[in-house]
């Protein structure tokens, strides 16, 4: 158990805590509505610098929207779209990987095969022609990078599952009688449980991009939800004249996705997992 | 050399199914959107009656499978059908964009290598001392952020800030050069255009920086732990008790050894990166495949959509293909059998 | 300056002593100009797409052509008369003209253009504004008469219009409107020497060309989809002149030394198209939306005060505009219809609300702040974007929900062409399909004397006021920033046009 505590998994799981109860707390801690308008102070500068006003503590958009307001918000988005959307991708995926794994044969066959043409797609390419598809709005969102992302925990935890259901305690337990669905969760899934939850926070890190991709070129959450995309995509009218308004949301990316990162990597240290987890967004 | 061709017709035979498949997945889900394409490529005054025309010219009224024959016939003979948008065909403007993006994505692949090798070396240089965490967080650091973010960055800093680069289209208005292969850093060489070499170069810069380094961190941590691996070998062991020095061992014995799986994983990368050009090119104004594809997603042009999806699918196999007879042709150990 | 930009004084500071040009111009007669979009092909009489009329204009030449004020000049055209009963009209064409390929243009190419090849070939847009159009008789190279099967009082204003350019028979004929489409020829000011789609168009001189000699020789139009990259390019060198920028960034570039910018309200409407059903069925609806709507604040807030309020489907200054005529920013009277209706802030009536986002500058803002303002007064609007080119395709299935955001551009100013159109029920543009004004537009469209079409046109506009079948917005502004050094005439419909560029 110490050793779950290595710095790196404490770090990350500090960031993440942190955008965690920032998005829990949005509505104490803002003092404004995030879609609220106030036409009257548009770009307003951070309250620390000269001509900012406490009222906006870190500026305006080209609205007049509290910043503030929708950085946190926005953090609820991108925490809500990283969690459904990865746990939704690890499920599907997982599900295909014990089924491809153990049973081996033709399912193997055929789902291997459904990877390959998934993976022949650049995932960004995919997930633009599905939402072209799909329409946007968060559950879009969230349903769009399920379909896309599934295969990344597919292809991995294929091969763990392969390499347990080799192992002679599985064939013991399907000798003392259990099913096929017992043995797969008693006995194979607990022995792919580390390498799936560091695949696990690692997508979680990849969705908060996606979303944020996604919403910036227009095709990820509706025109009334709060999104860091989205906040990027206002904010590139005015870089030059409003530069924080460019480079908050960018931070709260960075940062979040960092936290997602670090906790992942730590996990895959400290789990022992194979080194061989490739970044890919 | 046979072992490779061999394994070349194996991946083309296992490719052709998987681009069918591809075809047939993107054709059935395009077809099912809520837009038609035949009233989309009339005017705004042509009449019900005049679209129905359209919907039969188009081969829209007959049957889901038929529409696919048809689409597929075509597309064995080079026709892949009209931009609706555009009105022109979509095989001319794809070829036509094409090479702008490989180029941008190939010069993005030299920087990943040469800061993911750099990167890798250095990390290992680190291994044991008190700065290796901190290149392992700096790595973890590198990948938190993704290409678009460094896109916009670089813009913000070397494009507005500090306006050293161009990051603007891929030429400098003055030059005009004759297109003969598509790739303007080879087109200007062949026109003898040095200043124009400069421009296309200038204008490469940035946006293959920022999607270069988005991609290196990955690269120098395989680079990192194949060389661990590698050195935990005995043959590392026997050269060192040969008395063969550190950097001889390193350049003769580990890094060829380390280098095969750096460039699967570069492989997998580079299929990833190319994805990645679409929205570097969004925001560079480049003209490549990616802007053609935004534009097309964004005004529901079906044909369009339908053929870039498929050039980035042919791509990606094609790279993948490459990397795995370049990592036959280095392997030594798979090559003698 | 706004005051707000001022207080952001170091950015733009920093910016500015920066900004060094870091391309040095090839040459005086050279001009790079930064465009938002490329053209939809090089065939003029195919796609109305606004943007590239000032291009098409470069390359080719119209029957008519207008003064930076608008009015009707003589260019290929040098004599009309429309006739008293409006069904014909004799022309006199120029007889020093050539294509770019040497061939002389004759009255043959005028009729091939507005008569032969829309018979011939589907689906041009200019087929819908020349559908009158009986015959043109040819009497001789330069003579010809335009035989009308109806009255067309607009004939003159068209022929200096949107696609009505003069395309040469023998060339189209001989290579196919899809090769014409790709190397065009034309009569104008410049050729056409290189067009990478969605990346840059090359123009050179023509040096036989009839009319006045451009001064630059060598135009370079860089396809620049993105608002703010077209800042940078032009702040940083790389263009010589940027237009439809964000209109704080032209504010901001108006205190940078090299740099002039301008805002220049011009012919084009920015309103919201409704429906006369659904949820704006009832005319107390659609009349709150439209008092609900603080048009003054939107133009102070998006546009630096420079788009002028409106409240009629014309453009101060145009034929049609009313200087007695407006329906004022009331949110009381806003709540007081709806509660006449049964609607309040408590009980909103519920819309759906599309939008463009890019078409032109603030466009998604302004469908922003507006639905803001409507929930003040108890009007919930659900926003969704559309792409420009789906309003006529979601318009035709009657798709469309109950307010569009829209720009409807008039170069001409006729009012015909801003009340007519938007509002006749049998042309694409107006998803208000009540036919008790609608029969009323269709008559009027075959009005030929000028002081009663005139006329006709404003009672029309005031009374779709009346009834909120369009609630007009602003007049939209042209945004431009370019060289301090670098001349351009400046059009009242925003024309921008490489010929009237010249370098100080």
């Amino acid at each position: 158990m110490n050793a779950l505590l290595s710095g790196r998994v404490l770090v990350g799981a500090a960031l993440i805590l942190f955008v965690s109860l920032c998005a829990m707390f949005a509505p104490l801690l803002a003092s404004h509505d995030p879609g609220e308008q106030d036409l009257l102070n548009i770009l307003l500068p951070p309250a620390w610098s000269s001509g900012g006003d406490a009222a906006f503590p870190l500026g305006t958009d080209s609205l007049g929207r509290d910043q503030f307001a929708r950085l946190l918000y926005g953090a609820r988005l991108a925490l809500l779209v990283a969690v459904t959307a990865a746990c939704g991708a690890a499920v599907l995926g997982t599900v295909l990987a014990h089924i491809a794994g153990y049973f081996g044969g033709f399912l193997d066959w055929l789902i291997g095969r459904a990877v390959e043409v998934w993976m022949s797609f650049p995932p960004v390419i995919l997930s633009l022609i599905l939402m072209v598809g799909l329409g946007t709005g968060a559950d879009r969102v969230v349903l769009a990078i399920v379909l896309v992302d599934w295969t990344r925990f597919c292809r991995v935890l294929r091969a763990e599952v392969l390499v347990t259901t080799q192992r002679d305690y599985v064939t013991a337990a399907r000798l003392s009688g259990f099913t096929h669905l017992q043995t797969l969760i008693r006995e194979i899934l607990p022995a792919t449980l580390p390498l799936l939850i560091t695949l696990l926070s690692l997508e979680m890190g990849i969705a908060v991009i996606v979303e944020a991709i996604l919403s910036f070129v227009g095709l990820g959450v509706a025109a009334d939800q709060v999104a860091w995309g989205q906040m990027i995509a206002d904010a590139r009218s005015n870089f030059a004249l409003a530069p924080w308004t460019l480079l908050l949301p960018m931070a709260a990316i960075f940062f979040t996705v960092t936290g997602f990162n670090l906790l992942g990597d730590g996990l895959r240290r400290t789990l022992d997992v194979r080194q061989t987890i490739a970044r890919s967004a | 050399m046979i072992a490779i061709l061999f394994l070349l017709a194996r991946r083309l035979l296992t490719a052709l199914p998987i681009l069918l498949t591809v075809s047939i997945l993107m054709f059935v889900a395009l077809r099912l959107l809520p837009v038609d394409p035949a009233a989309m490529s009339m005017p705004p005054n042509a009449t019900n009656e005049d679209i129905a025309a359209k919907r039969r010219e188009m081969g829209l009224d007959k049957p889901l499978t038929t529409q696919y024959a048809i689409w597929l016939r075509g597309a064995l003979h080079g026709d892949f059908g009209r931009s609706i948008q555009l009105r022109r065909d979509a095989g001319h403007l794809v070829t036509a964009a094409l090479p702008a993006t490989i180029q941008l994505a190939l010069c993005a692949m030299v920087i990943a290598s040469v800061l993911g090798l750099g990167g890798g070396l250095l990390l290992f240089h680190l291994r044991g001392g008190a700065s290796e965490a901190l290149g392992d967080l700096g790595t973890t650091v590198l990948l938190s952020v993704p290409e678009f973010l460094w896109a916009l960055l670089f813009i913000l800093l070397f494009g507005v800030l500090l306006p050293v680069l161009p990051f603007i289209g891929q030429l400098g208005p003055q030059f005009s050069v004759v297109r003969v292969t598509g790739f303007l850093l080879i087109d200007t060489l062949l026109a003898g255009q040095g200043s124009a070499f400069a421009s296309a170069l200038a204008h490469l810069t940035l946006p293959a920086a920022a999607l270069g380094i988005a991609f290196s961190p990955a690269i120098m941590r395989v680079l990192r732990s194949g060389l661990l691996d590698v050195y935990h070998e005995d043959y590392i062991r026997q050269a060192r008790l040969r008395g063969i020095g550190e950097g001889r061992i390193l350049i003769v014995h580990a890094l060829p050894n380390a280098i095969l799986p750096t460039l699967t994983l570069m492989g997998v990368q580079f299929g990833f990166l190319f994805g990645g050009t679409l929205l570097v090119e969004v925001l560079y104004s480049y003209p490549g495949l990616g802007n053609l594809m935004v534009d097309a997603v964004r005004n529901a042009d079906l044909p369009l959509i339908q053929t870039v999806g498929l050039t980035y699918c042919i791509v990606v196999l094609l790279i993948g293909m490459t990397v795995d007879a370049l990592v036959l042709v280095l392997n030594p150990r798979l090559r003698a059998r | 300056m706004t005051p707000a930009a001022s207080r952001r004084g170091f950015l733009a500071m920093t910016a500015a002593t920066l900004a060094a040009p870091s391309l040095v111009r090839a040459a005086d007669d050279a001009v790079t100009i930064a465009w938002p979009s490329d053209v939809p092909g090089w065939d003029p009489n195919q796609r109305f797409t606004p943007d590239a009329q000032s291009l098409f204009k470069a390359v080719f030449d119209q029957p008519l052509d207008q003064a930076p004020d608008l009015k009707l000049v003589p260019h290929l055209v040098t004599r009309w008369e429309l006739s008293a009963d409006g069904l014909s009209m004799p022309i006199d064409l120029r007889d020093d003209v050539v294509f770019h390929n040497g061939e002389r243009m004759t009255a043959d190419d005028f009729r091939f253009t507005f008569f032969e090849r829309i018979k011939s070939t589907p689906g041009l847009d200019i087929a819908n504004s020349w559908r009158k159009v009986q015959d043109i008789e040819v009497l001789s190279p330069t003579k010809a008469v335009m035989r009308f099967s109806s009255p067309a009082p607009t004939a003159p204003v068209w022929l200096a219009f949107l696609g009505s350019y003069l395309v040469p028979k023998g060339y189209v004929e001989q290579v196919g409107a899809q090769a014409f489409a790709q190397k065009p020829i034309g009569t104008g000011p410049y050729r056409l020497v290189e067009w990478e789609v969605n990346g840059r168009i090359v123009l050179e001189r023509n040096d036989k060309y009839w009319g006045p000699r451009p001064a630059i020789r060598r135009v370079t139009v860089q396809i620049i989809k993105d608002p703010s990259a077209r800042v940078a390019a032009v702040q940083s060198g790389q263009v010589d002149i940027a237009i439809n920028l964000p209109v704080r960034e032209a504010v901001r570039l108006q205190g940078e030394p090299k740099l002039a910018a301008e805002l220049d309200p011009i012919t084009r409407i920015i309103l919201l198209q409704v429906r006369n059903d659904l949820g704006f069925e009832d005319a107390n609806v659609r009349l709150a939306a439209h008092h609900a709507i603080d048009k003054a604040a939107l133009s102070r807030a998006f546009y630096n005060n420079a788009a002028v309020p409106l409240s009629q489907l014309a453009t101060p200054g145009t034929p049609g505009y009313m200087d007695d005529f407006s329906v004022r920013f009331d949110p009381e009277l806003a709540k007081q219809l709806l509660a006449k209706s049964g609607f309040g802030p408590d009980k909103p009536v519920k819309i759906g609300f599309a939008t463009t986002n890019g078409q032109f500058p603030s466009d998604y803002d302004l469908a922003r702040a507006i639905a803001q303002m409507w929930k003040r007064v108890g009007i919930e609007a659900d926003i969704q974007v559309i792409e420009y080119p789906k309003y006529f395709e979601l318009n035709r299935g009657h798709k469309l929900p109950e307010a569009t955001l829209y720009s409807f551009d008039n170069a001409t100013g006729d009012p015909e062409i801003f009340v007519g159109y938007m509002l006749n029920p049998k042309l694409p543009f107006s998803p208000w399909q009540d036919m008790t004004i609608g029969q009323k537009v269709i008559d009027l469209f075959n009005v030929a004397d000028t002081a009663k079409r005139y006329a006709g046109w404003q009672a029309i506009d005031r009374e779709a006021m009346e009834i909120g079948a369009k609630i007009p917005l602003l007049q939209s502004v042209l945004t431009l920033a370019r060289q301090k050094n670098l001349a351009v005439t400046k059009y009242a419909n925003g024309w921008v046009l490489p010929q009237t560029m010249r370098w100080t």
